[in-house]
């Protein structure tokens, strides 16, 4: 086990890959510094289960229904893949704002790391994209209806808010277009940027190191 | 007063308690994962019926004759119809062979090709004699065969 790791490691170099990872010098912190770990964990969890769920599932108003009951009730394990993929979808959303009111009350937005703060505000859109695509994929009533008014809502803006309407809808109505370029948005663009943000920010994370919790000390020259 | 030191350090302990966690939530979510993937291969869902394919009179003497027919069948969420074929052969009109006309090699289908008096599958010029034998090409066995009734002159096969 260990020559073959080495014989890995001579070649690839991941020990010191592995070491600038997990084992980084941190400061005293608390448990409200894991929320990000956390968000990250379920954000893998929801990945996976998503994957599985493309399996069976089919964007289109003939089968998107049919397949979503096929997966719940009919395919071994089912219940348990899309349950933890709708409820890690809520997970998500909860820890990430959490996670940014830690960075807000924390003051670990400021210099140096701005640009992690940057990054971070992009992956709670995308998570709330997620959120929003992913809502209608069911297509049962509730998620009909919610999408109805969520892009009516988008379509309130004076001027441009037809247009945002007809963009997001891909029509006047609500229909198969709609789901179909939602499907689209959730299992390829979203997850994308997601990916691209994460690297990013994890990059910033490691590069820079976690700020800890503000000290009474950090305010003696004010 | 020695002290004892800890045959764990608490770093390696928590080094193990991160993977053994890990380890877990990952069967957790992984062994479902993996029924949930093969789930629809393992159900088995052959009930053998019998399936009508027309009237008896349609059989000639010493002619494989097709039948086509129709079945429903349930396909993960969708029941749609199914087209079966099968090919009659009787020697006497009182006793027939239902054979399929699904060639044993690689699954394409067979013709009945009457001037040759064979069965011929055009995917790797497999040839079958009239009774479903192989007569030349690759398939490993004969036409498979299907048991046949008849009621009130009507040819029913088992099958699904």
């Amino acid at each position: 086990m260990l020559k073959i790791s080495n014989w890995l490691d001579e070649r690839l170099g991941w020990r010191s890959v592995w070491e600038a990872i997990f084992i980084r010098k941190i400061p005293k912190v608390n448990w409200w510094y894991t929320l990000g770990s956390a968000t990250l964990f379920v954000a893998m969890i929801q990945i996976v289960t998503g994957i599985l769920l493309t399996i069976y599932y089919v964007p289109t108003p003939d089968h998107a229904y049919d397949t979503v009951q096929f997966i719940t009730y009919e395919v071994a394990g089912g219940w348990f893949v899309r349950g933890l993929h709708h409820y890690g979808a809520s997970a998500m959303v909860i820890l990430s704002v959490v996670h940014m009111i830690r960075v807000i009350l924390h003051g670990s937005y400021k210099f140096p790391r701005e640009v992690t703060w940057f990054t971070g505000v992009a992956l709670l859109l995308v998570v709330v994209g997620f959120g929003f695509t992913g809502y209608l994929l069911p297509w049962d009533q509730k998620a009909y209806w919610a999408t109805t008014v969520g892009t009516k809502i988008a379509g309130t803006p004076p001027v441009i808010g037809e247009y945002i309407l007809r963009v997001i809808r891909g029509g006047q109505e609500l229909s198969e277009v709609t789901l179909a370029r939602f499907f689209g948005v959730h299992v390829w663009v979203l997850p994308a940027a997601l990916l691209a943000l994460i690297s990013v920010h994890l990059y910033l994370i490691i590069r820079i190191g976690i700020g800890g919790p503000p000290l009474k000390e950090d305010n003696k020259n004010e | 007063m020695v002290e004892k030191k800890p045959e764990v350090s608490r770093k390696d302990f928590l080094g193990i308690a991160t993977f053994s966690i890990g380890g877990l939530i990952s069967a957790i979510v992984g062994i479902p994962a993996i029924s949930y993937i093969i789930g629809p291969a393992l159900k088995q869902e052959k009930t053998q019926n019998w399936i009508p394919l027309g009237a008896v009179s349609k059989v000639e003497i010493n002619v494989p004759t097709l039948f086509k027919t129709k079945i429903t069948q349930k396909a993960g969420w969708i029941v749609n119809e199914r087209e079966l074929s099968f090919y009659v052969l009787t020697n006497n009109g009182r006793e027939f062979t239902a054979m399929s006309n699904v060639c044993t090699h690689l699954g394409c289908r067979v013709r009945w090709v009457s001037d040759e008096e064979t069965f011929f599958c055009p995917c790797h010029n497999a040839q079958f004699s009239k009774d479903g034998e192989v007569a030349s090409g690759p398939p490993p066995r004969a036409l498979d065969r299907y048991e046949v009734k008849v009621e009130d002159d009507q040819l029913f096969v088992l099958g699904g």
